[in-house]
């Protein structure tokens, strides 16, 4: 069965259609929405070792997530950030897949993805430094194998698909140690799946099978255009076009998305090629700060998500589960903290030295670089410094 | 009647003056219909003339302009809109290798009056990709113009020139003019837009696009700027003016092509010239209207045309892009030096 | 101790100047904490809810609801410390917890409408012309190719060989169409630039020729130009006024049957005229010379022969005759031979023509000649007898039927009422275009001509 049953005006759950499990018309949960656990012939085995302490680790991650997410919308409403993109409501589909990683895979994110970066081992705080125009992104890639966001739509993909026919020579995939086998990643949105370039990243995976995780989060809007205008099937069935294993997960369920990831990362790991994951979830916030969803959807249709909200899901469970609520304030305290930390360290960040704009432009001395950093320096340094303050 | 309005809304309106005039112009690009455009510049238009001709396409800039290409053949005259300059590069093969040589390929058979919008240009503080100034890429591609107006009362009536244009044109917006006012008369009629009134009706033409305005006349030193950088030029006359200089600032308004002429007739006079845009020099629009005016001008001139702009670097953070952009003191102290030689 | 921390109008939309202010959720007194919603406005793109960056008690609130506020402007001042003692509400000391940098969420600034203050005016681009100028991101000029002849007032001195001229483009010019050498002048301009002046004086001090010995010989020779190995040629490249001397004698010798008629006459009162002349008060002011009365003879000739002021139109076949006359002046400049013109020398009466005559005569020595000034003549004087030199065969200049030699003016055996005696002789010889003049009309224009010179009132006349 094909159906248009993402976004738009009228909104409908996208989970739990009745078609089999393995089949990407069915959508993988392993978490109810009323937080109750619920079985699935495939993936429930891959999540049955996540015990209530691996959950509550996860709720922990997504809790803190949207708190840092939440402190950094602030922010820009103070002025003190450029722009900011929320990951609100978005914290399973992205914590929940990170969690599945091994260390030596290696992400290539969007712009939204502050739940993998907190996953991966990133400062969440070091994102806020591009968001205030100190940088572009600049932090090692290969510290935590998580590279700096790419702002232009989808190009990212086609670099997860080289960056894994890097792993193929370096003979990096089906060698069973599971030290050394290695997976890449693109994380990309609803909108992506309408560039070229998405396209021919999954062409280039599925011609060479390569070790490549295709993790759209379809989070309904595209700004303000809604998927079914981005396309009129299910995007899980884009990845069966090209030829690639493909999976449909409720991205609000934390649970389901570690699930689907292991099963992917462990094809990829095993040598068996490329998987396309579409993690049905729903942008809450605004597309950034800049965005006005309130031009284009309704109230009625984010209440609708609002009922569906990952974290309040996991927290239901966990509670049914027995987790004290003495967790859940010290999560609540933890992520107090972290906010009063990214405030302290937002406003903390100076403003750069104007003259590193010369840097890094080029790897080896370059004469027309040098010119002009040797005039804008003079430049600046002919100013009364004393006299600007 | 005029009406004190930001450039926004006088390109809004005058979007809406030619979807009126011509049932054949349409709007296509991301997040162009309810949301009215990342900037609001396509606010209200889907309402008012349906999704038909007010089209929110998938996120696609190839697409978006490969389509209104196809849509050109048929007979229509999409006003695409780029998101931001940063992100019409997916757009640059259909762009340069189709849409640039559609017509000369047709033997001049099939017209492509596509006009591309492109909010362009730094100083919103904004994250990468989404404060450049790629001008000189298209200018560079024969077949296609490239315009940018400087105010509102001038976007009002390009952006119409632009759609009546039976050539593709780049139409670059600088961003940080958007909310810019300005008294734009907003019943100006036809000739007064510099459009051809046609008779019976018929959809008007237009000529002239590439005229330079001389906005103020001076006699010591010329400045050409568009865009972005006008009322930066303008201020800089003002300034120098106060300081007893004479400063005549061209609104060059066509990138390409050129009105060298308008420019050559001022640097006889004034002798100097100091050229400002925000996209890097090297390579840049400044760099042909130097070598251009130099041709006609080289015993007029009492001074080497200084060039004001971006540095050969990627847009830098917004943290420093005031470092980066040509300020009034760059301005000035080009000014200043052609004065000195 | 009380801290009243104002919180300013953000850009919450990259690029945004101004917004509304929609509603405030908070009143003077109530107490906020960080992140509260403080007040809904409303931009050009979106209504915004703003959250407070403050923990404290609001202090005052100072836009109005309704009000267009720009962006940066305080909207609301909130006390950090309401336990203490008041005070005013700029002295926020608020400088810990508010960043110092100008923040990219203030967005579009306003382009400053003043200079920023320099550190001392030595290293501005006002400076002295000594100092490189530094206009915009043009670094080059900091370190000046040292071979490049550009105009470069970064103390070109130093950095440019002495072979490298530095000159402004009009001065350039200027210097080109004087015939003028820039590299053997010494600048007086900053930086050693030569000056308009500087070519000026040039010309007006022009130096006789240099000498020099070349190895080979032992006897002196031109100073200039290329040597040949042996030492004994030397190349000069053909500058533009000579190369446009032999264009346009290569052009009329080539394209004009020249025919030359030569007579000698007697000039005696001619040269008392010019003494009478020169002693009249009206005459004071003006050089009078024998080739003035020759160009007044010529004009007066020309009027009896109009026909001859004609040009041959190769291109449409026909004869243009000129109803005026453009009389050219050949006059030979250290830089080559230039033929300017004075316009409708037959309207002028001999003081003007005169007057016109030694302007004409010193713009050219001074290599001033104007390119409007050398074209359109229809006829021209050379006067070879300031070399000394009896006749010659002289080349029409292009475009004109007809050009008078006059030779040189010497006391010589003539018979004058029927005795040899010694008088004041000339030869004049008048060479004319074959193909529109023919022989006897151009014998009768050079009889006039004499017949003036011969006595000179003939001229009244005539005239």
């Amino acid at each position: 069965m094909i159906t248009t049953d993402t976004g738009g005006e009228t909104p409908h759950s996208t989970v739990g259609a009745h078609e089999e499990s393995g089949s990407p018309d069915h959508t993988v949960q392993l978490l109810s929405p009323t937080g109750d656990r619920l079985d699935d012939a495939v993936y429930s085995a891959r999540a049955a070792h996540l015990d209530r302490a691996a959950l509550e680790d996860l709720y922990r991650d997504m809790a803190l997530t949207r708190r840092f997410d939440n402190e950094a919308t602030s922010l820009q409403r103070q002025g003190e950030l450029g722009l900011w993109p929320p990951s609100l409501g978005q914290e399973a589909a992205q914590v929940g897949s990170a969690r599945a990683l091994r260390p030596q895979d290696f992400v290539f994110p969007s712009y939204r993805e502050h739940g993998v970066a907190w996953v991966r081992g990133l400062d969440m705080r070091r994102l806020l430094v591009l968001y205030r125009g100190r940088d572009h992104g600049g932090w090692d890639a290969y510290q935590h194998n998580y590279n700096v966001p790419t702002l232009v739509i989808g190009a990212h993909t086609l670099h997860a698909t080289g960056y894994g026919m890097g792993i193929q020579r370096d003979g990096d995939i089906g060698t069973g140690d599971p030290d050394r086998d290695r997976a890449v990643v693109a994380y990309f949105g609803d909108g992506a799946t309408s560039q070229g370039d998405v396209s021919e990243a999954m062409v280039f995976a599925s011609a060479a099978s390569v070790p490549v995780v295709f993790f759209c989060q379809n989070n309904q809007w595209a700004i303000s255009v809604p998927t079914a205008k981005q396309s009129r099937i299910p995007l899980v069935h884009r990845g069966e076009g090209f030829g690639i294993p493909s999976v449909r997960v409720d991205g609000n369920d934390v649970i389901a998305c570690y699930a689907v990831m292991d099963e992917a990362l462990e094809r990829a790991h095993n040598g068996g090629g490329p998987t396309f994951i579409e993690a049905v979830t729903y942008r809450m916030g605004a597309h950034t700060t800049s965005d006005d969803p309130t031009r284009y959807r309704s109230r009625a249709e984010e209440e609708h998500w609002r009922q569906r909200d990952p974290i309040a899901r996991l927290r239901i469970h966990l509670e049914k589960s027995g987790t004290a609520p003495e967790f859940f304030d010290r999560v609540e305290a933890e992520a107090d903290r972290l906010g009063e930390d990214t405030r302290a360290f937002c406003r903390a960040l100076d403003k750069p030295d104007p003259e590193s704009m010369f840097d890094h432009v080029y790897a080896t001395s370059n004469s027309q670089i040098e010119r002009e950093r040797a005039w804008f320096r003079d430049y600046e340094a002919s100013f009364d410094q004393e006299a600007q303050r | 009647m005029t009406e004190r309005i930001a450039m926004a809304k006088a390109i809004n309106l005058g979007l809406r003056r030619a979807m009126e005039r011509d049932s054949k112009v349409m709007i296509m690009g991301e997040d162009v219909g309810p949301l009215g455009g990342v900037f609001r510049v396509t606010d209200s238009l889907q309402k008012d003339f349906g999704d038909s001709r007010v089209v929110d396409t998938p996120l696609a800039e190839s697409g978006i302009i490969g389509t209104a290409i196809g849509l050109a053949y048929a007979g229509y005259r999409p006003v695409c809109e780029i998101q931001f300059d940063g992100f019409i590069f997916p757009a640059f093969d259909q762009i340069t290798t189709q849409l640039a040589k559609a017509r000369y390929r047709s033997g001049g058979r099939v017209k492509f009056p596509i006009v591309i919008r492109v909010p362009y240009g730094g100083g919103i503080g904004a994250v990468e990709h989404h404060s450049e100034s790629p001008e000189a890429l298209f200018a560079h591609t024969a077949g296609l113009r490239v315009m940018s107006p400087a105010t509102p009362s001038d976007a009002f009536a390009m952006i119409q020139q632009a759609i009546a244009s039976p050539d593709p044109i780049l139409f670059f917006e600088p961003k940080a003019r958007y909310w810019d006012k300005e008294d734009v008369d907003l019943q100006a009629d036809d000739a007064a837009l510099g459009l051809i009134p046609a008779p019976d009706g018929a959809v008007p033409g237009v000529a002239g696009l590439e005229r330079a305005r001389v906005l103020t006349s001076g006699t010591e030193v010329t400045i050409a700027a568009y865009g972005p950088t006008v009322k930066t030029a303008l201020s800089a006359a003002r300034v120098a003016g106060e300081e007893g200089r004479s400063i005549e600032v061209i609104d060059l308004r066509s990138i390409s092509p050129l009105d060298i002429d308008t420019v050559a007739t001022s640097v006889t006079k004034t002798g100097r010239l100091v050229v400002v845009h925000e996209a890097p020099t090297f390579f840049g629009a400044g760099a042909e209207l130097a070598a251009a005016v130099t041709e006609k001008c080289f015993y007029s001139m009492q001074a080497p045309v200084l060039r004001v702009g971006g540095f050969h670097t990627p847009y830098p953070p917004a943290n420093i892009e005031e470092e980066y952009l040509p300020s009034l003191d760059r301005v000035l102290d080009a000014v200043d030096a052609t004065l000195a030689y | 101790m009380p801290a009243y921390q104002p919180f300013n109008l953000p850009d919450v939309g990259e690029g945004l100047t101004e917004a509304d202010i929609v509603e405030w959720k908070v009143s003077p007194g109530d107490t906020v904490t960080v992140n509260q919603t403080i007040v809904e406005i409303e931009t050009a793109k979106s209504l915004v809810e703003l959250p407070s960056p403050y923990a404290g008690v609001v202090h005052e609130v100072l836009a109005e609801v309704g009000a267009s506020v720009d962006v940066g402007s305080p909207i609301i001042v909130i006390d950090t410390d309401p336990g203490g003692e008041a005070a005013a509400p700029s002295d926020s000391g608020g400088e810990a917890e508010t960043s110092g940098d100008v923040l990219v969420g203030y967005g579009t600034k306003a382009p400053s409408q003043a200079r920023r203050a320099r550190r001392h005016a030595g290293t501005t681009a006002t400076a002295a012309p000594e100092q490189p100028p530094a206009p915009g991101p043009e670094p080059e000029r900091l370190a000046p190719e040292p071979a490049v002849a550009a105009p470069e007032p970064a103390s070109p001195s130093e950095a440019a060989p002495s072979s490298a001229v530095l000159a402004k483009p009009p001065v350039r010019k200027l210097a080109k169409d004087l015939g003028v050498d820039l590299s053997r002048l010494k600048g007086t301009g900053p930086g050693g630039i030569v000056t308009r002046e500087d070519v000026n004086a040039a010309v007006e001090n022009e130096q006789p020729e240099r000498l020099v010995v070349y190895p080979g010989d032992d006897r002196p020779w031109l100073d200039g130009g290329t040597v040949s190995a042996d030492g004994r040629t030397t190349r000069v490249p053909v500058r533009s006024v000579r190369r446009r001397t032999a264009e346009a004698m290569v052009a009329s010798a080539f394209s004009a049957p020249h025919v030359t008629v030569i007579t000698a006459t007697d000039v005696t009162k001619t040269m008392k005229l010019v003494k009478t002349l020169r002693e009249e008060r009206d005459f004071a002011d003006v050089r009078v010379t024998p080739t003035l009365i020759a160009a007044k003879a010529l004009i007066l000739a020309i009027r009896r022969h109009p026909e001859i002021s004609a040009a041959w139109d190769d291109e449409t076949q026909e004869i243009v005759y000129k109803h005026y006359i453009n009389l050219g002046i050949a006059a030979a400049t250290p830089r080559g031979l230039v033929v300017p013109n004075i316009k409708d020398a037959h309207r002028l009466g001999l003081h003007d023509l005169a007057l016109a005559l030694s302007e004409l005569t010193t713009t050219a020595r001074a290599g001033r000649t104007t390119p409007a000034a050398m074209t359109g003549g229809t006829v021209t004087i050379t006067n070879i007898g300031t070399f000394g030199i009896d006749t010659g065969t002289p080349i029409l200049n292009p475009g004109e039927s007809a050009i008078l030699a006059v030779g040189a003016i010497t006391k010589r055996p003539w018979v004058h009422k029927n005795k040899v005696k010694p008088r004041w002789v000339t030869r004049l010889a008048l060479s004319f275009d074959h193909r529109l003049v023919d022989g006897e009309l151009g014998s009768r224009v050079l009889q006039d001509v004499a017949a003036t010179l011969n006595d000179p009132a003939r001229g009244l006349v005539w005239g």
